[in-house]
């Protein structure tokens, strides 16, 4: 925390100041939410090097987060179904705006800024009908909501925009759930999950269903290319040994399951954590914390290697290699080449939450 | 019986404020585990080269399955660094690869199974404690070919686990002597783990396979997925397993560990009330309420291993694997 206080002091002493940037944050080029050794909770910058850049505390158990394209500036999001979102500066972990879901909403844990980094979109559900919309929230104006577009689905859950493109995905689970059941899962035999594309004025630009025959693997968590390739990771809701493939390509307005062979496919249990796209976007690499396995696939041709790691689930793009957080704590780089990937970067004495979030901080991946 | 030695080991370990670590769980826990495994095995081979069914070979195959989930849950060191987790357990199995594998060796007399060296490469899914059930308990063919199959699959195990033994001779320094210049444990923090790992995973997979699997819905309870139910040790199998696993909590972790010990007592409590050996009571209602109040108990264990040995030490497993999202 040397460089936060260093530039604080820098801060006090200039007279001119540029608007604040991830550097001034300690120059992160990801962030998580963790849990410390002591049980408390907290957002965390990481570098390339697995070092810690930043923490601001948490009030209970963070989610994923979405990141300012520009600012140093942090929309942490409390566990699903949460009603509350905190906007944090990471460059001294003040809470700037806390964002509450509107009545009758509640989040789902995910979010992301449109491309000139003016409004912020939430996913939610409107907890009398079920069905999924994306919150439109604008940072000019102290985070106030400014709209809606519902998205034609139930249960959004992570939604991203495509790097270089103001086109949002959302990841569509397809689970409808509600605040007093608590995670129950009311409709498993009426789901239908998908991948819906909107402009950032809510317009549908494209929407893919999971094939009837797997209609119960939710698609939750996606990874996205410049050319609007996206990385889908799902959970199936189901005796885990019946599952189908897990990993979905969405591209040229179709999805496509990547099968994984028997023995990785089987150590994932049925349920992918995160996934992303790295290595320029030519591979993907998916994770299940619960098989405590990170499984990487070249986009065009297929299963590369499977490398075990109890509780990993984080993992998103880095230099040289996807880079994985664990419940354990450590943070690796996945090299990808051969069956045992994983080089660890830095154990830190912190349980790593479900996401690793990747600044938009230039450089390619 | 190794139940009753495995009974007694977690009753001298329970004083409070015994001496309890990496080192103890190795050398009081995986090394007696290891060797007693081998030797099972080794009774078990020479009595399949002597008689291919009946008592005897029931009862060496038995003993030898307890010594096995004694140290089945261990996720790391020789067995694994062998590749042999699934050529002493192909389980579970959805698609019946052993049925099939050992069917095609039968049809064909295929003659690896003269030597017994050249029997480790067959297809995993005919070799170990499934495949030799099988011909046991529900032989896909009979006569003089599957009697040496049976002596071939016990050859090759009490093979494998004199692998498994000697290796863990050497492995367990590696294990107790963690340091930077260790090639698998920098630091006594990363064998922990790898111990730790070894419990919830070992709980994990009697919560979310051996129960799991054969209790399926209430409206399709699938008993045939129960492991090892052809030789009626499903139950079993989950009982002496949570003994191990108690077991190796005890050598572990040196902090008292009230709530764990209820849970596991609980555990067994539940255990003797289910009277369906093979877990075919998954498809009655009243015995089934008893498999899924174990299911339960077995998660209770899972909580308060984290509770009571993970958090303190500082070791998470699961944090991620147990929330979903």
């Amino acid at each position: 925390m040397t460089s936060r206080r260093a530039f604080l002091g820098g801060l006090a002493a200039a007279t001119a100041l540029p608007a604040p940037s991830w550097a001034d944050a300690g120059h992160p080029s990801h962030i998580t939410a963790a849990r410390d050794a002591d049980g408390a909770y907290a957002l965390y910058g990481l570098r390339e090097t697995g070092d810690l850049a930043f923490r601001v505390a948490l009030p209970s158990r963070g989610h994923a987060a979405a990141a300012h394209p520009t600012a140093p500036e942090a929309v942490a999001f409390a566990r699903r179904p949460g009603t509350f979102a905190l906007v944090l500066d990471c460059t001294d972990g003040a809470v700037c705006h806390r964002l509450d879901a509107a009545e009758g909403r509640h989040f789902y844990g995910h979010g992301a800024f449109s491309e000139d980094g003016t409004r912020l979109f939430t996913t939610e559900n409107e907890i009398e009908t079920g069905e999924g919309l994306v919150g439109i929230w604008d940072r000019t104006e102290n985070y106030r909501r400014v709209g809606e577009f519902r998205i034609g689905g139930i249960g959004p859950h992570e939604m991203l925009r495509i790097p270089g493109r103001s086109t949002l995905a959302v990841a569509i689970g397809g689970i409808r759930t509600h605040p007093e059941r608590g995670r129950d899962k009311l409709n498993l035999d009426t789901m239908r999950p998908g991948l819906a594309l909107f402009t950032e004025e809510g317009a549908l630009l494209d929407r893919v269903e999971v094939p009837a025959e797997i209609h119960r693997n939710s698609l939750r968590h996606i990874a996205a290319r410049e050319d609007g390739l996206v990385a889908c990771a799902c959970q199936w809701q189901g005796d885990a040994f019946d599952a189908p493939p897990l990993l979905a390509l969405y591209r040229e307005s179709k999805l496509d399951f990547v099968e994984i062979p028997g023995p990785a496919h089987r150590r994932m249990k049925g349920y992918a954590g995160s996934v992303a796209l790295h290595d320029g976007g030519r591979r993907v690499a998916i994770t299940s914390p619960r098989g405590g396995v990170v499984v990487s696939v070249d986009v065009d041709g297929g299963y590369r290697s499977a490398a075990a790691r109890p509780d990993i689930s984080g993992v998103a793009a880095g230099r040289g290699g996807a880079l994985t957080t664990d419940g354990m704590g450590a943070v690796h780089r996945l090299s990808g080449q051969d069956e045992t990937g994983l080089e660890k970067l830095a154990q830190h004495r912190l349980a790593f939450d479900n996401h690793l979030i990747r600044l938009d901080v230039g450089g390619g991946a | 019986m190794r139940l009753k030695h495995l009974t007694l080991l977690a009753c001298l370990a329970l004083p409070v404020g015994a001496e309890a670590g990496v080192k103890e769980a190795v050398e009081g826990h995986i090394l007696p585990g290891v060797a007693e495994f081998s030797d099972k095995a080794q009774s078990l081979g020479a009595v399949a080269s002597e008689a291919c069914e009946g008592p005897a070979l029931e009862a060496a195959y038995n003993e030898a399955f307890d010594a096995w989930l004694g140290v089945s849950h261990l996720v790391f060191g020789p067995v694994e660094d062998l590749d042999l987790t699934l050529s002493f357990a192909f389980w579970p199995d959805p698609k019946n690869q052993t049925g099939k594998a050992l069917g095609r060796l039968i049809s064909a007399e295929d003659p690896v199974i003269e030597f017994p060296i050249e029997y480790a490469q067959v297809s995993v899914a005919a070799q170990g404690f499934f495949a030799l059930e099988r011909m046991i308990y529900d032989p896909p063919g009979t006569g003089a070919y599957a009697c040496a199959l049976v002596a071939a699959i016990a050859g090759n195990l009490a093979n494998n686990a004199q692998l498994v033994n000697a290796g863990w001779q050497d492995f367990a320094f590696v294990v107790t002597e963690p340091g930077p210049d260790n090639p698998r444990f920098k630091s006594e923090a990363e064998a922990q783990r790898a111990l730790y790992t070894s419990l919830s995973t070992g709980l994990e997979f009697i919560h979310d396979q051996r129960l799991a699997r054969p209790l399926g819905t209430f409206d399709r309870p699938r008993p045939t997925r129960a492991e090892a139910r052809r030789s009626g040790r499903s139950l079993r199998n989950v009982e002496v397993s949570l003994l191990a696993l108690k077991d190796l909590a005890s050598k572990f972790s040196d902090a008292p560990t009230p709530r764990l010990d209820a849970a596991y007592a609980k555990a067994f409590e539940r255990v003797a009330a289910i009277d369906t050996p093979d877990f075919s009571g998954v498809s009655n209602p009243g015995q089934r309420l008893r498999i899924e109040a174990l299911q339960v108990d077995v998660k209770e264990v899972q909580i308060e291993t984290i509770e009571e040995i993970g958090a303190p030490m500082g070791l998470s497993a699961g944090f991620n694997a147990l929330d979903g999202d």
